[in-house]
């Protein structure tokens, strides 16, 4: 059996970006987490925000929160590339969980799932 | 002699001034998470200028105020809380 490492990022991407331009990064970053063996559980799509101060001249953003599991190095490619990529401009990588099963996650995917559908049919009702 | 006995009524009779005992919100109520994706929340331990407010003004037990700290330093990397407030 062979554990993983259980990751989250946020990054933040250029708000003056074409929608498919902006499609493309989201893809490009997953490919990279799964080209990597890496397994996407969550992809969160914030929107446009405003932000807190102004990064390179912007005022707002994207917001694109990325939970997966991976091996150790996998951070260390995501980060080189987010470094390189003039659309994101603002990004965190946060390790969660030091040893999971990647089998027992994958049941966590539809548990997630179901959560989120919970929470949206909640806030619906409110 | 007339001054030693004044020393000791203030000495037995401290002044004790009104205060309420605080509470750390963190732990009266669990469903409030210290996340630095909530800037909602940790939008209220810090002052109009940005500053991390301290727990003796607060209430905040130590463990959530080293937690506190650490997600708001989080949320200003992504630009989700301010630095600095002019």
């Amino acid at each position: 059996m062979k554990y993983m490492r259980y990751y989250e990022t946020l990054y933040l991407i250029r708000p003056d970006l074409e929608p498919e331009e902006y499609k493309s990064v989201i893809q490009k970053y997953n490919k990279i987490i799964e080209d990597n063996e890496g397994i996407i559980t969550k992809v969160e799509e914030w929107g446009k925000r405003e932000l807190a101060y102004e990064v390179e001249k912007f005022k707002d953003g994207f917001y694109v929160l990325v939970r997966f599991c991976g091996d150790a190095d996998l951070p260390e490619k995501l980060q080189r590339d987010f470094r390189i990529d003039e659309r994101v401009l603002k990004f965190i990588v946060i390790k969660l969980k030091d040893k999971v099963n990647p089998e027992e996650l994958k049941g966590e995917i539809s548990d997630e799932k179901s959560k989120d559908e919970e929470v949206k049919a909640k806030d619906g009702s409110k | 002699m007339e001054a030693n006995k004044t020393n000791k009524t203030q000495q037995t009779t401290p002044i004790r001034p009104y205060y309420r005992k605080k509470i750390c919100k963190f732990c009266a109520d669990k469903s409030l998470v210290i996340d630095y994706k909530r800037p909602d929340i940790l939008k209220n331990f810090i002052t109009e200028r940005g500053k991390i407010i301290p727990s003796r003004i607060s209430g905040t037990c130590s463990k959530h105020q080293r937690k506190l700290a650490r997600e708001i330093k989080k949320a200003r990397i992504m630009a989700l809380l301010p630095f600095v407030v002019y």
